[in-house]
């Protein structure tokens, strides 16, 4: 659904330079800390920004190619950006059904009930909260295939974010044809969301891994330095100097288990897979 | 095309004072002034620059970044900011000219073809100035716009004056050159003024298409 092979963008000191893709029927998370490059590369795949090299290949066609007839196909979600502040969500209502040949007009009236936003306020008086819901919902309102989404739960509280994720699980049993590319901050959601998971850091993809594989064969093994000296650095990815002794991320957490039973082994979730792969050493 | 239209019509209600505003300036102008031309570019004038209230409308929080990433070109956006800048131009032009031909038949007994005729006169007048107004606000975001705006308006009336003085020192009487050339009916001049308006306008949609196309939001 989205190819993206070494896009390169510069800017001043930052170098973007990013290989990653979304396949269809699957949901791919996309994480990193702030500035890392995510919404650049977010903003290159919709053309909103020209990539100095590489290519990108957006629903079978090269993003040079893709006008704006195709994006009839594309939900996207911008973290800072959305209709101008001074519409109503009754404003963008026909907006949306000139823009959109497949606009759900009634699918739309009944989210925007569902999550209590009032329509006839202005947009910009909106919590931030009520800012994501809209944006989220102007995104699947269309039977769109491809949702492109920049930190869409930002904002939300747990219950909002819990039904707004729903809402993109049963947007993906609709079809099977569909594919979402997602942003958070919020490793929870990724973890139940997404299929697989690409780790950017200063512009370089620096982990792609299935969800599955990173929650079950991931972890964090604890050592002192004696522990550490001793252990086998085969499936060890990176480790951290700590005050005890030494963390290590590994992608073999049976082995370790079978094989030292005495080791701190804790589960790898993907804000501690992060934390290990941007400050850990890498062996 | 039709969805950018609705959205700039529906940011128009915020403007909505506004507009009574000046529809209540020009009524009252109507009736203590003799020249009514002001009145039609007055109102023509003002109504075109609700687009460069749309533009910034539209950038209001990086919201250009979101409008492209809808079925919208950028090649659509400029076409569509000219149109609504000629619908608005002639709404304004069209009240102005009401009141004109009204003012003049009723108050000063002029003859309704005449006013009119000197309506339909500004009419290029205001689409000339319209289409020199739109590029600079797609390229010069907010106060940096108006800045051009006014610098380029300051440039153009002195290139005029200083045109005119090397003129003058040169020998060169515009009157009698304007006199020397063929005769053309005041129909065949209206419909000159009206076409080189209207080719301004083209050129600066071409200029303006450009311009979103090398931005990057």
């Amino acid at each position: 659904m989205l190819r993206i092979e070494n896009l390169q963008k510069n800017y001043g000191a930052f170098r973007l330079d990013c290989s990653m893709e979304v396949l269809s029927g699957q949901v791919t998370g996309l994480v990193g800390q702030n500035g890392a490059g995510k919404s650049t590369t977010f903003k290159a795949a919709l053309g909103l920004v020209r990539p100095d090299g590489g290519k990108i290949e957006i629903l079978g066609k090269d993003s040079g190619q893709f006008g704006a007839g195709d994006r009839q196909e594309l939900g996207v979600v911008l973290s800072n950006a959305g209709f101008s502040g001074y519409l109503t969500v009754r404003d963008i209502i026909p907006v949306l059904g000139s823009l959109y040949a497949r606009f759900d007009k009634a699918f739309f009236l009944e989210q925007v009930k569902r999550f209590g936003l009032p329509d006839n306020q202005k947009i910009k008086e909106f919590s931030t909260g009520m800012k994501a819901k809209l944006k989220v919902l102007t995104a699947i309102s269309h039977r769109a295939r491809l949702l492109i989404l920049d930190e869409p739960t930002a904002g939300l509280d747990v219950v909002a974010r819990d039904e707004l994720l729903e809402l993109l699980r049963v947007f993906m049993e609709q079809d099977d044809n569909r594919g979402i590319l997602v942003s958070s901050h919020i490793s929870g959601d990724l973890e139940t969301l997404c299929d697989d998971i690409y780790m950017i850091h200063q512009g370089k993809i620096i982990l792609h891994e299935d969800t599955d594989v990173l929650l079950d064969n991931y972890a964090v093994l604890k050592m002192d330095e004696r522990e550490y000296e001793t252990i086998e650095k085969r499936y060890i990815l990176c480790s951290r100097k700590e005050s005890f002794g030494y963390s290590c991320l590994t992608n073999q957490k049976r082995f370790y288990r079978e094989n030292y039973p005495k080791l701190a082994v804790l589960k790898g979730s993907i804000d501690e897979v992060i934390m290990m792969m941007i400050k850990g050493e890498r062996l | 095309m039709k969805g950018l239209l609705i959205k700039d019509l529906k940011l128009m209600k915020n403007m909505r004072n506004t507009l009574i505003i000046i529809a209540i300036v020009a009524l009252g102008m109507s009736f203590y002034t003799s020249d009514m031309s002001f009145i039609v570019v007055y109102l023509a004038v003002i109504s075109t620059s609700f687009t460069s209230s749309t533009i910034n409308y539209d950038e209001f929080e990086n919201g250009n970044a979101f409008l492209f990433s809808l079925p919208v070109s950028r090649r659509d956006y400029a076409v569509e900011k000219h149109l609504f800048s000629l619908l608005m131009c002639g709404g304004g032009w069209l009240a102005g000219s009401v009141l004109t031909v009204c003012g003049g038949v009723f108050r000063d007994g002029l003859d309704p073809a005449e006013s009119v005729m000197a309506a339909l006169v500004l009419l290029p007048v205001a689409i000339g100035l319209s289409s020199f107004m739109i590029p600079v606000h797609l390229k010069y975001s907010g106060e940096k716009g108006r800045i051009v705006m006014i610098i380029l308006m300051g440039g153009v009336f002195l290139i005029v004056v200083s045109g005119a003085k090397i003129a003058e020192k040169l020998g060169i009487d515009f009157r009698e050159l304007g006199e020397r050339m063929p005769v053309m009916s005041d129909g065949m001049g209206l419909a000159a003024a009206l076409g080189i308006s209207l080719a301004l306008l083209l050129v600066s949609c071409k200029v303006s298409i450009r311009i979103m196309e090398h931005k990057e939001f």
